[in-house]
């Protein structure tokens, strides 16, 4: 009778485990999916603004215009039609608040009444224009030429080389320079805080005495407390002004300020998981190597460290997912210009950054709140793959416990 | 281990008992420029007895307007006017928006301190924020590479100063972009070769504004009185924006901050009264 | 003879170089730890008294206390260790002791992973999207407590995992020899074994959850509320969302910067208590169980 109830109370807390994985699992894909559902809505969208329509007069031979043309066209960098396929002549630029430029408001009507009309009248009348109006005032009668709405291809996307989603006419949505920028600032990041951090887990795990180790590990315990603001402003009240001091810089948010904040706030993580790794190789197997004559740092780097690699690994990986993922510190002191990275020392935009100061502003299901998903599906592609070799580096040095 | 958890769960349940929620406040969001005086405004506000109390957060004007389309804000606060996708979503929504000016704010360019230029026009302001004049020197100063700082995109600030000093062209691309205008000033006041605009209010001794002309000829200072004359050009308003719907609601609070005592806050914080 | 000796004294020195090199780095870690604390101790000391902690924010939030971003924020830590930490252990055990190593397994630890790599911006979104509108809890403490605690899930189950990995089998099957089940040996043997280090991921996530901003951003935080959150499905102020906006939104920079340290040193303490906390039950467990 006990038994069968034991077993039934086994069965039972065996399920609540199953469930709690079941629901972390079924989360984790929720969350992938809604990344990737409403990033991949970016690519059915023009990126010109709902409701806008751009349109020339009916003499003009140019048929379409690119995103990016139409940008340079409206901040007033290309300035004759020659220069993108069409007659000699200089670009006009129309927006329908200029319509009071033409007529008054009386002609214009006090809902609008004759806008359709008045707009029709005025592209047809100047040769050269270029009209940015909204889809609404355009009727049947109108007397010039829609040009047609291009999609945004996804080779626009990753290679474009500039980010600016709330430009009218035409969002420039160039995500090139915000990947290159989050790839670099994560990259030194790791290469600082990865060394670091191992070293200084190592140490607490085998070298110093406990009295020490004791006193580091709630020390190390709570740099991960402080929050990510206060790494911001720290950041950007110490760092930013010393490297500009050190390295002569004109400024001094940098890649290299984003790299630094990024890779204090990684160690906590980093030490803190490898040294409970390493602190649990079995005694014995470090007796054996030591009684066949291994000094105690080749004990460490020849029996510890792959006993503990899978640990190790796990501190990595986490450790670089909140290097990679850390959005109000970056935010604050790497300048947030969206330009490719040359150098540790200028100024770059990381994806997190960009999500986090733009996600306020994009109106829900627009085309700018998607873009800033299909970023969040990239930097969980890039998160995948540095997972991936992380586990597959520390696969290769295990040594089988089962 | 199990017992642990259960013993917790039980010992936290009253703390969670679920009681009536928070439903009766006014609930205003939006703009990080109005967050602070709003704030004030509404801490005296709800010193008042009888009524409705005031809840305030920020995020941005377009934070602001979107949660005012989706209905979980009262009033949204905003440094700019509606854009005209925005209109139309009100629409959609059948909302009808009605729009109240608050205050209205001066945008000052500054600089750092130590740089010897004091007076720009606007057309070089525009050649200067879209990246086509570099250097300092072109306009009277030292030869030094001009840092452009700006807001991000969801600022209003950012939206005003784009459509109204820029003539709607677009920033250079290595211009620096700051979540909020503490950053701004924190960042000029330590790079010698900084320019950027936040609103009168958050000038401090730390940076330096500058004088600014549109026709070429009369430079106008940022200053409160310049700003409340109409001399300085680059002035705006400051939005409430609310469904009227909820005006019967709402009226007091909106009524107490364009009366005497309202507008008195607004100076003393360092924006312009509406009168 | 002399061969012997300078392999020796070669090994020797190179050990010493590691070694120092570890020292030298631990040393650094300490000093920038120190450098962040004095630097928030330094700016923030002058406002910190009882009024301080107790009081409300008064005159703009240049003076009064922060008494309801310190209620907010203590709410929110334990709301989301509340859902994280159980589900979070209870996973971690299923994935080690009960589940097969398939590709299943495989695949559900890469995608946990990849959850600690999701920007915080994007958990508030995501949250947003489905506990504020989709389950309508509205911007409250529960909605931000379920964001932040999806947010350090994956930190306590890899921790637990990890825990749970290092206790030698022979432990295990030491118990299953004496007649035990699965269930009970995990009760009773591996996991009071592994608890020290699962508290490390507990400690982990409290210090991450006490000072994110992102993720509280559009789920639960506001910036003044006129009084105490008096249920689950209030909004709440919380220290590091107030941190962020005294300092870089107050007009008057100069008097709200000083409240923004006070905050942040506050936020500071309160992590270091819940550590010791944490500690000494770390202790607490390590005594009670032998390890090697």
């Amino acid at each position: 009778m006990k038994n069968t109830f034991k077993r039934f109370i086994e069965r039972f807390v065996e399920g609540i485990l199953f469930l709690s994985g079941t629901i972390t699992t079924i989360t984790v894909l929720l969350i992938v999916v809604f990344l990737f559902r409403e990033g991949s809505g970016l690519f059915n969208n023009s990126t010109m603004e709902k409701g806008f329509v751009l349109a020339i007069n009916k003499s003009n031979p140019v048929s379409k215009l690119s995103s990016y043309e139409i940008k340079e066209i409206f901040d007033g960098k290309i300035t004759s039609w020659k220069q993108v396929g069409g007659k000699d002549q200089p670009i006009q630029l129309f927006h329908v608040e200029d319509i009071t430029n033409y007529y008054t408001e009386e002609q214009i009507g006090a809902n609008f009444e004759n806008l359709p009309k008045l707009l029709s009248n005025v592209v047809d009348s100047i040769p050269n224009i270029v009209a940015f109006v909204p889809e609404m005032y355009v009727d049947k009668s109108f007397k010039g030429r829609v040009l047609p709405e291009k999609k945004l291809t996804l080779k626009e996307f990753f290679f474009g080389r500039e980010w600016f989603p709330t430009s009218q006419p035409a969002a420039q949505f160039g995500a090139f320079s915000l990947i290159t920028g989050t790839l670099w600032v994560s990259l030194w990041a790791i290469l600082i805080s990865l060394p670091l951090g191992l070293s200084v887990a190592i140490y607490m795990a085998e070298i110093a005495n406990p009295k020490v180790r004791n006193f580091l590990k709630p020390v190390i315990e709570l740099l991960a407390g402080i929050p990510s603001v206060v790494y911001g402003f720290f950041g950007l009240i110490v760092i930013v002004p010393t490297i500009q001091r050190l390295f002569d810089l004109p400024v001094g948010e940098t890649a290299l300020a984003g790299s630094l904040i990024l890779a204090i706030m990684a160690l906590p993580t980093i030490i803190t998981i490898s040294e409970d790794a390493i602190r649990t190789t079995p005694r014995a197997m470090k007796e054996a190597s030591l009684a066949l004559g291994a000094t105690h740092w080749q004990t460490i780097y020849k029996v510890v460290l792959p006993y503990s690699s899978s640990g190790i690994a796990a501190a990595a990986i986490l450790g670089i997912g909140r290097a990679i993922g850390e959005t109000m510190a970056v935010l604050m002191v790497t300048g947030n210009a969206a330009i490719i990275p040359s150098s540790l020392l200028e100024p770059v935009r990381t994806i997190p950054a960009t999500i986090a100061a733009e996600m306020g502003e994009a109106p829900q299901g627009g085309v700018h709140f998607e873009a800033l998903f299909a970023l969040g599906a990239i930097l969980f592609i890039m998160t995948l793959i540095i997972n991936i070799v992380v586990d597959f580096i520390s696969n290769k040095k295990k040594i089988s416990k089962r | 281990m199990k017992a642990v958890n259960i013993r917790l769960l039980l010992t936290a349940l009253p703390l969670f008992a679920a009681a009536a929620a928070l439903g009766n406040t006014i609930k205003v969001k939006g703009s990080d420029t109005t967050l602070p005086l709003t704030q004030m405004v509404a801490e005296a506000f709800n010193k008042q007895k009888g009524v409705t109390p005031v809840a305030v957060t920020g995020g941005g004007s377009g934070v602001g307007i979107s949660a005012l389309v989706e209905g979980t804000t009262d009033i949204a606060m905003s440094s700019r006017p509606l854009k005209f996708h925005e209109k139309v979503k009100f629409q959609a929504n059948k909302l009808v928006v009605k729009e109240v000016v608050i205050a209205k704010d001066a945008l000052s360019v500054i600089v750092h301190p130590s740089n010897k230029v004091g007076k720009l026009t606007r057309q070089q302001l525009e050649d200067i924020f879209t990246g086509k004049i570099t250097n300092w020197k072109e306009v009277g100063g030292a030869d030094a590479r001009i840092i452009v700082y700006t807001r991000e995109t969801s600022s209003g600030t950012y939206e005003f100063f784009k459509e109204h000093v820029m003539n709607k062209k677009n920033f250079a691309r290595t211009a620096l972009s700051m979540s909020a205008t503490g950053s701004i000033i924190q960042s000029i006041s330590q790079t010698k070769g900084a320019i950027g605009y936040v609103g009168l209010a958050y000038v401090n001794k730390h940076v330096k504004p500058l004088a600014v002309s549109y026709d070429s000829k009369n430079y106008v200072e940022p200053t409160l009185s310049n700003a409340q004359s109409g001399k300085y050009p680059i002035t705006r308003p400051l939005f409430y924006f609310f469904d009227t719907k909820n005006e019967a609601k709402l009226k007091p609070f909106i009524s107490y901050i364009l009366s005497a005592k309202g507008q008195a806050i607004v100076k003393k914080d360092g924006y312009i009264p509406v009168k | 003879m002399k061969d012997k000796n300078t392999t020796y004294n070669s090994k020797r020195t190179s050990q010493s170089v590691a070694f120092w090199i570890f020292r030298f780095f631990s040393m650094l870690v300490v000093a920038i730890l120190f450098l962040i604390l004095s630097f928030i101790i330094y700016k923030g000391i002058g406002v910190i008294n009882w009024d301080f902690i107790t009081k409300m924010p008064e005159n703009g939030m240049t003076e009064g206390g922060i008494l309801p971003a310190i209620i907010g924020t203590l709410c929110l830590v334990g709301g989301s260790i509340l859902f994280a930490f159980p589900i979070g252990v209870l996973s971690g055990i299923y994935v080690n002791e009960y589940a097969k190593n398939g590709w299943f397994i495989r695949f559900v630890r890469m995608m946990t992973n990849n959850l600690a790599g999701i920007p915080s911006i994007v958990f508030g979104r995501f949250g947003m999207a489905l506990f504020v509108n989709y389950f309508k809890f509205g911007t409250s403490i529960i909605a931000g407590s379920l964001t932040l605690g999806l947010m350090v899930l994956p930190i306590v189950i890899r921790t637990t995992e990890e825990a749970l990995k290092s206790i030698d089998d022979s432990f295990r099957h030491g118990s299953y020899a004496l007649g035990a089940s699965k269930l009970e040996t995990i009760r009773r043997v591996t996991l009071p074994m592994a608890f020290p280090n699962i508290v490390t991921g507990l400690v982990l996530s409290i210090g991450r959850v006490s000072g994110e901003t992102a993720p509280i951003l559009f789920t639960a935080a506001a910036y003044f509320l006129p009084k105490l959150p008096s249920s689950i499905t209030d909004p709440v102020m919380a220290l590091p969302y107030h941190l962020y906006v005294l300092s870089t939104s107050g007009t008057d920079l100069e008097a709200s910067r000083s409240m923004a340290y006070g905050t942040a040193l506050v936020l500071v303490v309160m992590v270091l208590f819940v550590n010791l906390l944490a500690n000494a039950l770390r202790k607490f467990f390590s005594k009670k169980v032998k390890m090697n």
